[in-house]
């Protein structure tokens, strides 16, 4: 070991920086390898499709709702009657004040998650509205919250009108 | 020592291996490379949807994974119809029908490229392998085929068809295959890195390793 | 850093064990890279539980959902192709690696006193490990999978009086079926970390004997070296390249292990052309089917496994370590081994024309190899005495029969009886 401490040929220094080097291309190789277990428990691909729902709204008749499946969550398709739009003008009478027309993409139809702001039981269709079995909210034909403990109004989720009579619900209007 | 005979122990040990792995099908298949070809694989899922659909579900195929072999949506849109883009494709003959038909439900052909030995060779052979005798239809690799000559390949013995009857077994074959490993290509190509990071890193750790027992000499 | 170590310290002996179990521990300096299979069968081990367990996030044991589940892994799940992969080379790598592992221990003596513990412990893995990759089988519910299970399950029926009633036990049901599954499941989970409990016995066990070596004898101290760095890094070398040969398979050919037949789901109306086992059991299925008789065939396979055990007490030759000075012990291992590859060959193809007299006479010739060792081993031993041994025997030999001799005085010393002088 005549060799001087520092430089390039001294062995230990070349030891040093082999292992080092090794080290880290072995390391970098196993936190490699932990990528493919985690990313597994994602959502695979077919739960990432149900993340987006083609809707028909075919044979719904004005006045009429139909309930989908989006997401494993309930939403209610409501084609309103020009009487039940003309009522829902303005921003509503209950604590969470909001224009109808924010709240949907064409007047006609009234697209919004079944599941109660409160604690998320899933409303009953009523004449003019929905009612919560669970603790009795009320929410109107514009899915606003009346009465009730529900803080909010229903929630709206993203949605696509792809033709006349079909939607996608899950994406948002492009 | 202990390494000649080691090496006459591999010898042998990779005749029974071979011979353990080798194909013992007595029928002699075509002997046809898969391309994983693109167009080919398209076209294949065209051949798929307006022959074999009548009889035979593809139920680990959703319209959607189409989009893997270059399929764009109004294609997808135009396949399947009325049938949502999530569905699996399905057969459209009822389980009644083909039970009167053939006394059985024909089986799924997702996967059938690897439920065969040389599963592709197997499907292009059988399809490629009809004859016909006096109005009566058999197969030469599966005798007793419930399955029609659906590609009419007994019939047409003028060149012209024969290789076009060939190109659309091809393309089927190379559908079928894709279908039961949608994940080749993919891991193909991992693995070209894995394999080469590990040789890297084998070759790294070998000289740490001689220059750490070099230590033992001092 | 070191004040939190320090600090463990105090209350737990964790520098002290890792020193003297990992770091510090005396490794005999001549090991040769057959003695890497050991540490690599604990990896792959590892590589097998925690796929294992990915795959259990997404598998559905339920004869219904079973195949349907493992397409879905297969497609949908994020790298579920890689880790279905990884965990159906993985049950070959390991029992490539065991077999090797096992090969070593027999060639080199290594299951001889005082390591007979070792090589029992051994035995016992060999078992669990089959059993584990026996249960696993059944669950990707193929053709295979369920016929396999099927005809394995089956074979309890010849145990005498209990059998029929046994196979239903076990079965959970008339066939194999749903109820099969799941408790297949259940006990394939089970078991790895039964298998964990055993390595640390057994590594517990080496710790006590240390390693043997190629030469058979023990090792001088100042012929020992400590484990780190140099086993570390070689067992780290060792790592490296099975990782390549492993990710090969994984990577470019993954259905060479899986039989064509098991993408076909399962199906109990219709029975496979032929049945055949994965290929680490084909040797021992060719044995079952040696023998005629159900019973019988049984018996056979069951012992043919477990005969290993009895090595300790078969192999009589007071001529220290495995086949290095041993010629005839050598030449057994190599045909032995040989017999055990001709074994696999009958068991992989239908029992017809001369592949059934060929097995019997393998069969013969697997059990006839344990039965000669006891009278071969003392006829080597005498045969090798008379030509003069290598002088490094002779010194060991004297040297251990030296120790027997004071252990048997100090016996007598203790019982107070008279010490024969035997100067």
């Amino acid at each position: 070991m005549a060799d001087d401490k520092n430089s390039p040929e001294d062995p230990q220094r070349r030891d040093f920086i082999l292992n080092s080097a090794t080290g880290v291309v072995a390391g970098a190789g196993v936190l490699t390898a932990c990528w493919p277990f985690i990313s597994s428990m994602n959502p695979s691909s077919d739960v990432l499709s149900k993340s987006t729902t083609e809707a028909s709204l075919k044979g719904i008749r004005p006045g009429e709702s139909k309930t989908v499946e989006w997401q494993g969550k309930p939403v209610f398709l409501v084609r309103r009657t020009e009487k039940q739009i003309a009522a829902m003008e303005g921003d509503g009478e209950g604590k969470d004040p909001q224009a109808d027309a924010d709240r949907v993409q064409n007047p006609d139809w009234l697209v919004v998650v079944g599941i109660c702001t409160h604690l998320g039981c899933v409303p009953s269709r009523k004449k003019e509205g929905w009612m919560c079995p669970c603790h009795g909210s009320v929410y109107d034909n514009s899915g606003r919250v009346l009465s009730g403990p529900a803080p909010t109004n229903l929630e709206l989720p993203p949605y696509e009108f792809v033709s006349a009579d079909k939607i996608i619900i899950g994406r948002a209007k492009s | 020592m202990m390494n000649k005979t080691a090496s006459i122990i591999s010898i042998f040990s990779m005749l029974f291996i071979q011979s353990v792995f080798a194909s013992s099908s007595a029928i002699p298949l075509a002997d046809i490379e898969v391309s994983q070809d693109q167009q080919s694989i398209k076209r294949g899922v065209l051949v798929y949807h307006n022959t074999c659909r009548l009889c035979h579900s593809m139920k680990y195929i959703k319209y959607q994974h189409l989009e893997q072999i270059g399929f764009n949506e109004s294609e997808i849109d135009k396949l399947r119809g009325n049938a949502l883009k999530t569905a699996a494709m399905t057969r459209l003959m009822s389980d009644d029908a083909s039970y009167e038909l053939y006394g059985m439900v024909p089986p799924d052909l997702s996967i059938m490229a690897k439920a065969r030995k040389h599963g592709p060779q197997y499907i292009y052979t059988l399809m490629t392998s009809y004859k016909e005798k006096d109005g009566v239809y058999s197969n030469t690799l599966f005798p007793g085929i419930k399955m029609p000559d659906v590609f009419d390949g007994s019939t047409y013995t003028d060149s012209a068809t024969k290789v076009a009857i060939e190109v659309k077994v091809r393309d089927v074959t190379e559908f079928l295959t894709w279908s039961a490993d949608p994940r080749a290509a993919e891991r193909k190509n991992l693995g070209k890195y894995v394999i080469a990071y590990l040789i890297i890193l084998s070759t790294m750790f070998y000289f740490v390793m001689k220059r750490v027992w070099r230590r033992l000499d001092e | 850093m070191k004040k939190v170590v320090g600090w463990i310290d105090q209350r737990f002996p964790l520098t002290a064990f890792i020193k003297h179990e990992l770091t510090e521990y005396p490794t005999p300096r001549n090991l040769s890279y057959w003695w890497n299979f050991g540490s690599l069968a604990g990896v792959v081990l590892v590589i097998q539980i925690i796929s294992g367990i990915f795959l259990a996030m997404h598998y559905k044991a339920d004869a219904a959902l079973a195949f349907d589940s493992v397409e879905h892994i297969m497609r949908d799940v994020n790298y579920g192709w890689l880790i279905r992969f990884m965990h159906s080379t993985g049950a070959t790598a390991f029992f490539a690696v065991i077999f090797i592992h096992m090969a070593r221990t027999l060639y080199y003596g290594s299951y001889r006193a005082p390591r007979e513990i070792m090589w029992w412990t051994g035995q016992l893995l060999l078992l669990l490990l089959m059993a584990t990759a026996f249960m696993g089988y059944l669950l990707p519910w193929g053709q295979m999978s369920y016929w396999g299970a099927q005809v394995i399950t089956s074979l309890f029926g010849a145990v005498p009086f209990l059998g029929d009633e046994l196979v239903i036990w076990l079965r959970g049901d008339f066939t194999v079926g749903d109820a099969t599954l799941t408790r297949f499941f259940a006990l394939h989970y089970l078991l790895p970390f039964i298998i964990v409990g055993a390595v640390l016995i057994h590594l517990v066990a080496l710790h006590q004997v240390r390693s043997s070596n190629p030469s058979g004898i023990n090792l001088a101290d100042k012929d020992n070296i400590p484990f780190h760095p140099y086993f570390t890094v070689k067992d780290l070398f060792g790592l490296c390249v099975f990782l390549t040969v492993y990710s090969y398979f994984v990577f470019y050919n993954p259905n060479l292990f899986i039989e064509a037949d098991n993408y076909i789901p399962a199906n109990p109306m219709q029975t496979p052309v032929h049945i055949v086992p994965e290929w680490y059991f084909l040797p021992f299925y060719a044995i079952l089917r040696a023998v005629p008789d159900l019973l019988g065939g049984v018996v056979a396979m069951g012992i043919s496994v477990m005969i290993f055990a009895a090595m300790p007490f078969l192999d009589r030759s007071k001529i220290p370590g495995g086949a290095r000075y041993r010629p005839f012990y050598r030449v057994m291992f190599y045909l032995f081994l040989l017999d055990v590859l001709v074994l696999g060959y009958v068991g992989a193809n239908p029992p017809e024309g001369y592949l059934v007299p060929l097995g019997q006479v393998a069969t013969f010739f697997y059990f006839g190899a344990f039965v000669l060792l006891p009278f071969g081993s003392k006829m080597e031993e005498k045969w090798l005495r008379e030509r003069g041994l290598p002088p490094e025997i002779v010194a060991l030999m004297e040297g251990e029969e030296a120790q027997k001799q004071d252990r048997r005085k100090k016996k007598e010393r203790r019982k107070g009886g008279v010490v024969s002088d035997d100067e």
